[in-house]
């Protein structure tokens, strides 16, 4: 079971259940929300028309958990975080990562969710191939 | 003993496939030697090595069942 990835791109109703399931946790006060997207960039004069991901699953679950307890050991304010990755296809303007923290206080939610995103593209083992407008693909590091 | 060698991103490309199994290999520099016999394109290229989903950067001995991936820079996001 996919813990951590979805395949294809993380849809609006995802996102929306993820929300949705922070509605009536009184324990917090605040929770900071990051979604990465599929940038149409343009490379040789050819547009991104989309972006496949691959990821080591097995060891994408142990890092993401590690990253989460670091998290928390980090940020105690924080009473949870979640982490979803799209693998597979994802075309431009879709959504490919959400970082959902919620925190006692809006200063660590919004903190530690940038520090939850630093980490995931450091340390998760995914990878990505643009795939242009004229059908070629181009395999992309993280700058 | 067989161990599996999985590879991920361009390194899928150069290997073409994601997974190769390997007989009877001692260390992990002996399996890099026998990969890059096989496919001697993949020197040209940057990679991180991880043993059982932890990364490594010394030269254990190698047991059966062992799964060994060859990961270039990683890009998620």
């Amino acid at each position: 079971m996919k813990k951590y990835l979805k395949d294809g791109p993380l849809t609006v109703a995802m996102i929306g259940d993820l929300l949705s399931g922070t509605e009536n946790t009184s324990k917090s006060g605040g929770h900071s929300v990051f979604l990465g997207q599929v940038r149409s960039d343009e490379i040789g004069g050819e547009k991104v028309t989309a972006i496949e991901y691959s990821a080591y699953e097995s060891m994408v679950n142990a890092e993401a958990d590690k990253i989460i307890e670091e998290i928390s050991v980090k940020f105690p304010d924080v009473r949870s975080t979640r982490i979803l990755h799209s693998v597979g296809v994802v075309k431009a303007g879709e959504f490919s990562l959400l970082v959902l923290v919620s925190a006692g206080h809006r200063r660590e939610a919004i903190d530690a969710c940038s520090m939850t995103v630093e980490l995931i593209k450091e340390r998760l083992p995914v990878w990505k191939k643009e795939i242009l407008n004229d059908d070629s693909a181009v395999w992309k590091n993280n700058t | 003993m067989e161990v599996k060698v999985l590879f991920f991103g361009v390194l899928t490309d150069i290997a073409g496939t994601n997974i190769k199994s390997y007989r009877d290999v001692n260390s992990l520099s002996d399996l890099k030697h026998r990969i890059e016999d096989n496919f001697p394109e993949i020197v040209h290229y940057d990679f991180r090595i991880s043993l059982n989903n932890t990364i490594i950067e010394n030269d254990p001995l190698l047991k059966d069942g062992d799964e060994i991936a060859l990961m270039p820079p990683f890009a998620g996001g």
